[in-house]
């Protein structure tokens, strides 16, 4: 292993050997839309580089290129000055690039080692794989028990894995995706820091790719941004600054708060420019809710027991009164995704109850939720928000066909026309009502969702990471919709793991860590830091 | 009534003929179901067992037919499941045709070509050589139904094992079961899921032909097309009946064959009961497992749900 | 692409793989001894050419469609019923019972056999929906095993003369048979051009109508779909999959019970004597469940499908006297059926791989 620890931190003058990594040109259409374009990149041993863009700039493919998932159209990719091409992850692999992917590469019900051991070639010794993931967990600090099953670890824990699954291959070039998006503050700091002794002691190098841009200037040494498919600066991190960075990014001054929301920005200034909410803004959580005709939505001792016994949500309780956002904060994967399956009618309650405007609504009875008012964004709409293979019109009436039926006869013309005017109202993007939804972006598909739920007009929207995977266009899109929302009086609970997108939305914030509810805070008492504490576990 | 059925359930467990069918009816389940187990823990449901069985069975016929031998004729067999699977695992997880409706369509087809061939054809068969362990097959009750079968029943207890062994503890088995398990998550990490999923098929057609081939020589020594008879479904059912587990699937072929086997003997022992309910009775305990049992296990995340790379 | 050349295309594959299918199944017709083309010139004889056939291989097309009918059904709501063989078995037995119990002048008593025929499919195919919504028994599982299990009931149920079996001065030397339809109870059959035309073809053929229409227009069609497609958003969307499923496997057998009836009262062609025998069902479920999965479980579609495989059907029984077996027409069918799936396989991937490059923000 080459030794380039004088390296770390030097902004210029490039080491003696040639860069680990050049990418020269790479190009990536997928069909009329330039992914990638004539994109270059360098990476050198001992350094970290952070690429930082917006959602859809063309980070993630250009990763996909260096790993093997996507065939770049043009371009070249030299790795250690070598010209190569990169078929499949293998022939990354054995070229020594490893990624430690966004949405986990994990399958829950193997254990850590088998994890770890997948993907790799060769004859599989548990034992020497063991032996491994001890010596990779003690050398680097990262403690973890090999025989242990990877779906029953913490979000923070699976990452670990993920991690130690890429250094086991004692890789030169390592890829983070949005590596934090899973773990607590505090947590994040941590994996900062075992970056850092990667790179420094043992002349790896390292790419951080990231939409936020704290994250990007905290721990980077130099910095690459995108926008549409291009780089379009390029900088070492001393001299960037938060302001320059998010104008490259976005391509123009930034001021709105759900922008800085979205890059991490969120604590830079925080007077003033919150809208005044509609809702009663009651700090005071103390004080219980008065007259039942108040409170919309009231979960009460909820707990949802899994497969095998798992506790999914365990004595949730959560008021929520017309007007008014409240945020449920917490690193995912500790009860957010049930808690809004319990509100789609997904998941029936083992004890506890939910009442809609003070009647008692049997969860998991299918489409109660949604008929007693309760509308929602899902956090993955493929899997209970949309039907792909439906077109956009069928997709906009599937909770209430009956809105353009007769006597049990949907009425194809009226059909249109509503589907017509919901796609001119919400600016969906689509070659019309009759297109397939699967023929639809992302953003335009969570338009698709939008639209059908605010159009039922409900009396509670649940709002489960609704920015995720969005462009900053769309971002400030629906958080101004859902701001909206509240404005006209309905009761808005807002599910993020983005905690910038809560402190800037929520009137009030209850903080979720295992499936219970580890503190409340009015939106005047919470910040980055009581928040982070509360996610990683300390009750309040 | 009663006391005669009672009477008639100990003549037959005392009937040393029960065990020796039911081990018979067993050894045929279990070499399909051993296949189908690992073709299921990598997420794929393969009704066409039932084909592959027949074809296997054929294929044994057909190679005793030609080359006089039982040896080549069981290889045949192999070879007869395999041609199955690979049509199965090529429309299914390459092209990515509906698992069903090619498993079905198989067995139709072979059903018929099987029928077809056999008119045309008529190969002969005869039985294999029996293989008698000494001492143990002297076991009252047990001995002969264990110890003392056609040679090729005796291929089970290295099968069983090894498939056990292929899927535990070798690479190829670990990404069997991410792919049954997660493939998404088995692809990010470099693995070709339907590579392995296409594999896993193939074993198991390698595995119910050689059952198929078995059956042929163990019991009937002549092939007719009904020599599976809906056979191979209640193989699939002993793998789901087994919570996709090796020994749980065992433990379900054990009971359905004995299912298959007690109706055999009360007809063979000359009770007059009800023919039509014993015929029944193998598939009857087959969905009263299932429904007593299937809710209980986990079947693998992804079985059945076909794979295509960036789609759900 | 133009809709133009991407129907040609399609065209153009679906010939490619039927003349494949057809070609192979020539190869095993040469290889076995005999000769292709005569066995080629029997089927089209046997099904359309010859006096009568036309009218013989409608006579086999509709319960063929009314089978597939059912399947098209069932597969909406994303559930896999291959029990029609059974469903069909029961949906006649049912049939023949109560047509015997309450008797009744001609038509009213055809009523009474269609209406509990449907009955009989639906109760059979319901055992498989209680196991599947109330136990978590596999549907593709049950399906299949309760076809043996039907089998046997029904030759149970020949044997006992308060259930099936005719009386002794009815059933002649057979030990297993029903009694037989009277005259004025049976399908009408006007001649038509020489050939004897069920009128059941009216019945099926607005069957096959009313199936497109509720699945393409009803608010119960739609959430049918939905559920189909996507379970979950339809469970929210408040389609519970217990209700909408168990009623789609029920109708789905119903349409195969009726499929029975039609062919107990219609008699005459293959399906025995206006009677129940063992194996009345004569594979007619199996092919109806072919003819949806050719019809790619679409009910107008069923319509054509359903005709071919009559076709192949009535034209096997010339095939014999060209000295090949006729069991050579199961093997064409299969072909057929497998060559069938290719095209829509390779397209559908051909535009997914389109659509997913088109959709940038999901790479």
């Amino acid at each position: 292993m080459i030794d380039s620890t004088t390296e770390v931190t030097g902004a210029g003058g490039n080491g003696p050997s040639a860069p680990a990594v050049e990418l020269t040109g790479i190009t990536k259409r997928f069909g009329g839309i330039v992914a990638c374009d004539q994109v270059d990149l360098t990476l050198h041993r001992g350094r970290i580089h952070g690429i930082l863009g917006e959602n859809g700039a063309g980070k993630s493919t250009l990763m996909k290129v260096l790993i093997g998932l996507v065939l770049p159209d043009a371009g070249a990719i030299r790795i250690d000055g070598e010209p190569r091409t990169i078929h499949d992850p293998l022939d990354a692999a054995s070229l020594g690039i490893a990624m430690v992917h966004q949405h986990f590469s994990l399958v829950d019900q193997l254990t850590v080692w088998e994890n770890v051991a997948l993907g790799e070639a060769g004859r599989l010794s548990s034992a020497e794989v063991r032996h491994r993931v001890t010596a990779i967990s003690e050398q680097y600090g990262l403690e973890i028990e090999p025989e242990a099953r990877v779906g029953d670890l913490t979000a923070g824990l699976r990452q670990r894995v993920e991690i130690i699954k890429c250094l086991r291959r004692d890789p030169h070039i390592l890829v983070f995706d949005e590596p934090t998006s899973v773990l607590t503050p505090e947590e994040s700091e941590q994996l900062f820091s075992t970056l850092r002794e990667v790179v420094a002691t043992e002349g790896r190098a390292v790419v951080l790719v990231s939409h936020k841009l704290d994250e990007v200037l905290h721990a980077t040494d130099e910095i690459t941004i995108m926008r549409q498919g291009r780089v379009v600066a390029r900088q070492p991190t001393q001299e960037a600054d938060a302001r320059s960075l998010a104008r490259a990014m976005v391509g123009r001054e930034v001021s709105l708060r759900s922008e800085r929301a979205a890059f991490g920005l969120a604590e830079v200034d925080d007077a003033g420019l919150e809208p005044e909410p509609v809702s009663p803004a009651e700090p005071e959580t103390a004080s219980p809710a008065t007259g039942p005709a108040e409170s919309v939505l009231r979960i009460e001792g909820a707990a949802v027991r899994g497969r095998g016994g798992a506790v999914l949500l365990d004595d949730f309780s959560v008021e929520l009164r017309a007007g008014e956002i409240v945020g449920v904060a917490g690193v995912e994967g500790n009860g957010q995704r049930t808690l809004g399956d319990v509100l789609s009618s997904l998941v029936p309650l083992n004890a506890g109850r939910v009442v809609v405007n003070g009647v008692d609504v049997p969860a998991g009875s299918p489409g109660a939720m949604a008929k007693a008012g309760v509308a929602v964004i899902p956090e993955d709409r493929h899997d209970s928000g949309v039907v792909l293979d439906m077109t956009v019109a069928e997709n906009l009436l599937m909770v209430n066909p009956n809105r353009v039926a007769r006597h049990g006869v949907m009425d194809k013309r009226r059909m249109v026309e509503t589907a017509q005017q919901l796609i001119e109202e919400f600016d969906i993007g689509c070659s019309g009502p009759d297109a397939p939804l699967w023929s639809l972006s992302g953003g335009n598909q969570q338009r698709v969702v939008l639209a059908r739920e605010l159009v039922a007009e409900p009396h509670v929207l649940v709002a489960a990471q609704p920015t995720r995977g969005l462009d900053v266009g769309a971002i400030e899109y629906m958080t101004d919709r859902l701001r909206q929302t509240a404005a006209d009086g309905v009761a808005v609970l807002l599910i993020s793991s983005e905690l910038e997108e809560i402190l800037e939305l929520a009137d009030r914030i209850v903080v979720m860590s295992r499936g219970r509810i580890v503190g409340e805070l009015s939106r005047a008492d919470a910040n980055l830091e009581t928040l982070g504490l509360l996610m990683g576990g300390s009750e309040a | 009534m009663l006391i005669d059925f009672f009477s008639a359930v100990g003549d037959v467990l005392s009937s040393e003929s029960t065990y020796i069918n039911g081990a018979l009816f067993a050894a045929l389940l279990a070499f399909a179901a051993t296949g189908e187990w690992v073709a299921e823990k990598s997420g794929t449901l393969n009704i066409s067992v039932e084909a592959m069985l027949l074809s296997g069975a054929f294929a044994g016929a057909l190679g005793y037919h030609f080359t006089d031998s039982v040896a080549v004729a069981i290889v045949f067999g192999a070879i007869g499941g395999l041609l199955i699977s690979i049509v199965q695992a090529e429309m299914s997880h390459r092209l990515t045709a509906d698992q069903f409706v090619v498993g079905l369509t198989l067995n139709i087809l072979v059903f018929g070509l099987a029928g077809f061939l056999d008119r045309e054809i008529d190969p002969q068969a005869t039985f294999a050589s029996k293989l008698e362990i000494p001492i143990l097959v002297d076991i009252p009750l047990f001995g002969e139904a264990l110890f003392g079968e056609p040679w090729p029943f005796y291929l089970l207890y290295g099968l069983v094992p090894f498939s056990w062994w292929l899927v535990f503890r070798t690479r190829w088995g670990l990404e069997l079961r991410a792919a049954g398990e997660n493939p998404q998550s088995a692809d990010v990490s470099g693995i070709d899921v339907n590579r392995r999923r296409r594999q896993s098929i193939y074993y198991a057609g390698l595995t119910s032909g050689l059952g198929g081939a078995f059956f042929l020589f163990a019991r009937l020594a002549a092939f007719d097309d009904s020599i599976i008879g809906g056979r191979g479904f209640i193989a699939i059912a002993a793998v789901i009946f087994g919570g996709w587990t090796l020994w749980g699937t065992m433990g379900g072929c054990i009971l359905f064959a004995g299912a298959l086997s007690f109706q055999l003997s009360l007809q063979g022992l000359g009770y007059e009961l009800n023919a039509e309910l014993l015929q029944a009775l193998p598939f009857l305990v087959t969905i009263g497992a299932m429904a007593i049992f299937a809710k209980r296990v986990r079947p693998p995340a992804a079985l059945a749900r076909p794979f295509i790379r960036g789609l759900k | 692409m133009t809709r133009g050349a991407r129907l040609t295309e399609w065209v153009a594959m679906y010939v490619a793989s039927i003349v494949a299918a057809l070609v192979l199944a020539s190869v095993i017709i040469e290889a076995t001894g005999g000769d292709w083309w005569p066995v080629m010139e029997a089927l089209v004889d046997g099904s359309i050419m010859a006096p009568g056939r036309w009218g013989e291989t409608l006579g086999v097309a509709v319960p063929l469609l009314l089978v597939a009918l059912g399947t098209v059904i069932s597969a909406k709501a994303g559930l896999i019923n291959i029990g029609q063989e059974g469903q069909l078995l029961i949906g006649a037995a049912f049939a023949v019972y109560f047509s015997f119990l309450i008797g009744g002048p001609g038509p009213l008593n055809l009523v009474i056999i269609m209406l509990f025929g449907a009955l009989g499919g639906a109760v059979w195919a319901s055992v498989a929906g209680l196991l599947r919504f109330w136990r978590g028994v596999p549907e593709v599982l049950s399906t299949l095993l309760l076809v043996t299990v039907s089998a046997q009931a029904i030759g149970y149920g020949l044997k006992q003369d308060w259930l099936l079996l005719a009386p002794g001065g009815d059933r002649g030397n057979r030990n297993q048979v029903s009694s037989q339809l009277a005259d004025d109870n049976r399908i009408p059959r006007p001649d038509i051009f020489g050939n004897e035309f069920p009128i059941t073809v009216y019945l099926a053929l607005a069957m096959a109508l009313m199936v497109a229409y509720v699945l393409a227009r009803t608010v119960w069609g739609f959430r049918l779909r939905m559920l189909g497609h996507n379970a979950r958003a339809a469970q929210r969307a408040g389609v519970s999959s217990t209700a909408y499923g168990a009623s789609a496997l029920a109708i789905g057998g119903a349409f195969a019970g009726l499929a029975g009836a039609a062919m107990f009262a219609g008699g005459g062609f293959s399906f025995g004597n206006f009677q129940l025998v063992p194996g009345f069902s004569d594979n007619i479920g199996w092919t109806g469940l072919l003819v949806a999965l050719v019809a790619r479980e679409r009910a107008l579609p069923a319509v054509v499908a359903a005709f071919v495989f009559a076709g192949l059907r009535t034209g096997a029984g010339f095939v014999n006297s060209t000295g090949v077996e006729s069991r050579i027409t199961d093997v064409v069918q299969g072909l057929l059926v497998l060559a069938l799936l290719v095209p829509p396989a390779v397209i559908f991937l051909r535009d997914r791989r389109r659509a997913r490059a088109a959709a940038t923000e999901r790479v």
